[in-house]
């Protein structure tokens, strides 16, 4: 069992030197150019970027989605870039949480079904993954809508299903890709409520966006630009007096 | 004519992209044609070689022949059988000869035969033509060509007869009894006689005993009415061998003027009083012969229509695959104010293309083939012809061919041009109502059972085709199974010529198999090709290749074990129409073989592709696939 | 963070404003207003003390805005009860119907970038990027203050705008941090 060989010590994802490159010759792209990243258990990450930038690939790569070019990366302790698929899938249903870029939603299965299927896979008992589904999906006002087929739903409702999805197997490490890209303000600080809920339980949560209120819940940001980190940004608490951001202090 | 060279163009440019699809598709037609082409060359392949069997032996038009079962002697009778020889229209006749039934034994084979003596001179009517050795002599017997090819036995062997030990001096071939074991003299009434004798005759009557078994009735009587085989010896042999009272019995040969009218000679000469008097054409007994190769024919023939059906479902599977496909691009085109008739034309050139391909090569297939089906069975001199390709033949396969692509192609087409636009554009699965029983009834299953019936569901035409194609395999492979027991139940003993009909069920079904094997292919890859982006889904959620693997074995599998069941009780029904004896229901550990064998073949045909797909990483494929 | 001067603090028109409108249905208590404007504000009523009521409403009364009468109790000390007059009731209506609205930031801030390249002075990238931080460390607590509250809380909505209009400021920065570094490359 891979749970039995992920460590409860130390960082939960880290990376070294890693390199992605796709295509040849002239096609020859650069998504990811030397990238070392830690990030602890518990903590939450926010990568922002210009399109292009190499963000989705790096969530992929961390996620085990894809094997690197080059460099290594560990999860909870474990190294996973050379594992087979077999191993990552294992992998993934008991440490892993994906919310994509594409929402990427099972067309065949409903709402509800699309939530608890990682619950399940993870091996949880059908009553308890149904009830877990039901949960997720009244947290981000889906409650209603969780017998649909997702060619029922709407953008901002799928990609709703999609970040409940990413939750229900209660993974050690979520990577959230725009998780709020296609929502309105008031979805996505059901989103961002149900997200940042995931301190609570220690669980680490990488979020890809464009959205600098989504990055706002991270206690770390990290710009790309082609590739490679640009810069780091500690989001300390308590910046600025909030009755002055407000309007009230002048 | 610009649009058909622009269509022509896309057609051919399409069949290049996509060559495994363009084999498939060829291969899958070619099947058909080929069986149809068989089953037509076949027909009226007897005929010839019963003719010149007939010309050989001076055959006659009509058997006569007189038993008096457990009597002595009725001298008036007889008579009345010589009689015969000076009717109105008839031209010559041979015999009285006597005859009696004796038991062969040999090569560890013991059946019956009907022993008739005969002189050393030629008859001027049924003169059986040698085909091996000499002609009788004392002690020496010759035998009917298919009873000894049955038995075994060659000129020079020994055998028994009647207990006493006999030489093989030949082996010959007659026009003027039914092939081994149907051979059948008085007491024993069918054809024309039996009819004619069932309408305004004594109820006495005793129909060919063409059902039951070979075996005669408890008590040994002095003539049995059975199968059996044919054997010459001389006239003071064939006396000597009958031995109980009221077993010898008198043939008599007649031509006729009028060949023709045999059947009607026969209706007025049958005799009122319950006399043992037995006349036969020789039409009856040319269908005798017939039967075999008619049966081959029926299975062939029957054989293609499963064949053609088949492909139908094999092509309409391509088809849709391709269209659903191709239905973005439609949408497309239509979005841009397009037609998607320019689409469905394409499609259809190139079926088109494959079938005319395929009946060509059906065609050639098929005549290679057939002669080797067509041997007349033993008994007949002369080669079987089989049919000339005549040009009707030759347009039937062809039609036969079009047809299935034809329609195939033009239902989905039609379908894609009717879709709507935003739906052909998102390339949505079903909508959510029809899916509604499905979801309910599949959503407490384990996930990978989940994911297949969600699969199979998502294109419910499909799964339709998919089961509908294992039942004609089945229900092809049941009756063939089913008409073989049937044989088999009945075999006389030795090598039974009815059981030929097995060789060609077994090309049949192992055609079928082949077809079926096609198709399955055919819809396993169009599925799997749709289900690429929710597997490589599935796994990026942490499901294993196996769980995919089991799901996409599922969705096959499942319609499949229903389409095999309908197959089963199809293949019952069906040998129950085609064979008019009665049905033998196969052996239980067949029938379980014949399901278990379409699970198996079918999950191990999805295992392969769906693995393959598994080692691509998961994210990869869903950067591919469109969402 | 007790205030001791709140005039200083607090722009204390609006909070003259809203406690007039608090009045305008019925007399309150000095610590019935204060228990509503806690209410309103969530988190950021945190620089909200007691005296700053009292001392608006102490002003109000000198301008003639709302008289108080005391209203014994039995177990404690008399309190006030404050209500509103008829010219305080004509201010509630101007306020309502007032139409100004806060006004944003940039302009000065646009200035300065320009200033600073001008006079070569300081790096306006930098600005922009100092700026910038600034304002997310900003986005930040309000963001987590905003997910602190309980859905549907009236201060949420505060919290909100609040998170928003730092959000379209961070957007303005990001245009002002291309704007600037294509300049430089030229
Ligand atoms: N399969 C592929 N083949 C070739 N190039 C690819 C492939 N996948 C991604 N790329 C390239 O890699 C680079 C990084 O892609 P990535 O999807 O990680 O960007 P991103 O930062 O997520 O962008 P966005 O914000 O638009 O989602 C891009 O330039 C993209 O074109
Ligand atoms: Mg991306």
């Amino acid at each position: 069992m891979p749970s039995e060989s992920l460590s409860s010590l130390g960082p939960a994802l880290r990376t070294h030197g890693l390199r992605m490159r796709y295509g040849q010759g002239t096609g020859l792209v650069n998504a990811l150019d030397g990238v070392e990243l830690e990030v602890a258990r518990g903590e939450t990450l926010a990568v922002m970027g210009p399109s292009g930038s190499g963000k989705s690939t790096l969530l992929h790569l961390l996620g085990g989605l894809e094997r690197p070019s080059e460099g290594e990366v560990w999860l909870a302790g474990r190294r996973i870039d050379g594992l087979g698929e077999k191993a990552l899938a294992r992998l993934r249903r008991q440490a892993v949480g994906f919310v994509f870029q594409a929402f990427h939603l099972m067309d065949e299965l409903t709402a509800e079904e699309n939530v608890e299927l990682p619950a399940l896979l993870a091996g949880m008992s059908p009553r308890a993954a149904r009830r877990r589904a039901g949960e997720l999906l009244d947290r981000v006002g889906l409650a209603g809508r969780a017998g649909h087929l997702p060619s029922a739903l709407s953008g901002g409702e799928r990609q709703r299903v999609a970040v409940a999805r990413a939750l229900s197997n209660e993974p050690l490490v979520v990577l959230a890709d725009e998780p709020t890209g296609n929502l309105d303000s008031a979805a996505t600080a059901d989103v961002l409520r149900l997200l940042d809920s995931l301190r609570e339980t220690g669980q680490t949560l990488v979020i890809v966006t464009h959205d600098a209120r989504v990055a706002a819940i991270a206690d770390r940001l990290i710009s790309m630009r082609d590739g490679s980190f640009v810069e780091e940004t500690r989001l300390t608490r308590g910046g600025g007096r909030l009755s002055e951001l407000a309007g009230l202090e002048g | 004519m610009g649009r058909i060279l622009l269509i022509c163009r896309l057609a051919l440019r399409d069949l290049r992209r996509r060559p495994g699809e363009a084999a498939l598709l060829l291969l899958a037609t070619t099947a058909a044609t080929a069986t149809l082409t068989i089953a037509l060359a076949l027909n009226g392949v007897t005929g010839q070689p019963f003719q010149s069997t007939r010309a050989a032996t001076a055959g006659p038009d009509v058997v006569a022949s007189l038993a008096w079962p457990g009597q002595s002697e009725d001298p008036a009778d007889l008579a009345g059988l010589e009689a015969l020889a000076s009717a109105p229209g008839v031209a010559a006749h041979s015999g009285p000869y006597p005859y009696t039934q004796a038991v062969v034994e040999a090569n560890g084979v013991t059946v019956r035969a009907w022993t008739q003596g005969r002189g050393a001179e030629a008859a001027a009517v049924d003169q059986p033509a040698l085909v091996e050795g000499g002609w009788v002599a004392d002690g020496g017997a010759v035998l009917e060509a298919s009873f000894a090819q049955a038995i075994g036995v060659d000129a020079g062997d020994a055998i028994t007869l009647g207990g006493r030990s006999f030489r093989v001096a030949g082996v010959a071939v007659t026009a003027a009894a039914d092939p081994y074991p149907k051979v059948c003299l008085a007491p024993c009434w069918f054809g024309v006689g039996a009819e004619s004798r069932a309408e305004n005759g004594p109820p006495r009557t005793r129909p060919r005993p063409e059902r039951g078994p070979p075996s005669g009735p408890p008590e040994e009587p002095s003539f049995w009415i059975g199968q059996g085989g044919l054997v010459w010896v001389t006239e003071a042999d064939a006396r000597g061998l009958a031995t109980r009272p009221g077993s010898l019995a008198y043939v008599m040969n007649l031509k006729l003027t009028d060949p023709a009218a045999a059947p009607a000679f026969v209706r007025a000469h049958m005799p009122e009083a319950e006399s043992m008097l037995f006349p036969v054409a020789w039409q009856d007994i040319l269908y005798g012969h017939a039967r075999v190769a008619e049966w081959k024919q029926t299975a062939l023939l029957g054989g293609s229509w499963m064949l053609g059906l088949l492909a139908l479902a094999s092509i309409a599977v391509l088809v849709g695959g391709r269209m659903a496909d191709q239905l973005r691009r439609v949408g497309l085109l239509k979005a841009v104010g397009g037609t998607p008739g320019l689409v469905a034309a394409v499609l259809l050139a190139q079926h088109l293309a494959v079938a005319l391909v395929a009946a060509a090569a059906g065609l050639l297939a098929g005549r290679l083939v057939a002669p080797l089906l067509a041997e007349p069975g033993i008994g007949l001199i002369g080669r079987a012809d089989p049919g000339p390709l005549t040009l009707p033949v030759a347009g039937l396969v062809t039609a036969l061919a079009l047809g299935v692509a034809g329609v195939a192609t033009f239902l989905p087409a039609v379908r894609a041009a009717r879709t709507s636009t935003v739906r052909a554009l998102a390339d949505l699965p079903r909508p959510p109502r029809r899916a509604g029983w499905l979801i309910a009834v599949s959503a407490r299953l384990p996930v990978p059972l989940l994911l297949g019936l969600r699969w199979a569901a998502r294109r419910p035409r499909r799964a339709v085709l998919g089961v509908a194609a294992i039942a004609v395999t089945v229900t092809g492979i049941v009756a063939a199974l089913a008409t073989d027991a049937r044989r088999y139940a009945e075999k006389a003993p030795g090598d039974d010529p009815r059981t030929a009909l097995g060789q060609v069920l077994s090309l049949v079904v192992v055609m079928l198999v082949a077809q079926a094997v096609v198709n399955a292919v055919c819809v396993i890859w169009a599925a799997t090709l749709e289900a690429r982006r929710s597997s490589a889904l599935a796994r990026a959620l942490g499901a294993t290749p196996g769980q995919i693997s089991a799901g996409l074995s599922a969705a096959q599998v499942l319609p499949a074990l229903g389409g095999a069941l309908l197959g089963i009780a199809g293949g019952i029904g069906l040998a129950e129409i085609l064979d008019d004896d009665p049905v033998a229901v196969p052996p239980l550990w067949q029938l379980l073989a014949v399901v278990l064998g379409c699970v198996v073949v079918i999950a191990g045909l999805t295992a392969v592709p769906a693995r393959l797909n598994a080692r691509r990483p998961a994210g990869e494929a869903l950067r591919t696939e469109p969402a | 963070m007790p205030d001791e001067e709140p005039s200083s603090g607090y722009q204390l028109r609006v909070v003259q404003e809203v406690v007039l409108a608090l009045l305008a249905k019925e007399a309150s208590h000095g610590y019935q207003l204060r228990a509503r404007l806690q209410l309103a504000l969530g988190p950021l009523a945190e620089a909200l003390n007691a005296g700053h009521v009292y001392v608006t409403l102490n002003r109000l009364e000198r301008a003639g805005l709302v008289t108080s009468k005391r209203v014994g109790q039995t177990d404690r000390p008399d309190r006030k009860v404050y209500e509103l007059t008829d010219p305080g009731r004509e201010r509630v209506v101007e306020w309502l119907d007032d139409t100004s609205w806060p006004k944003p930031a940039p302009a000065e801030f646009h200035l300065k970038l320009v200033a600073a390249a001008a006079a070569g002075l300081s790096d306006p990238e930098r600005l922009v990027d100092t700026q910038r931080h600034v304002v997310l460390a900003g986005l930040a607590s309000a963001q987590r203050a905003a997910l602190g509250e309980p859905a549907g809380s009236a201060a949420a909505l505060l919290l909100e705008g609040v998170v928003l209009r730092l959000q379209a400021d961070l957007h303005w920065l990001d245009a002002c941090a291309r704007y600037w570094t294509s300049r430089k490359e030229h």
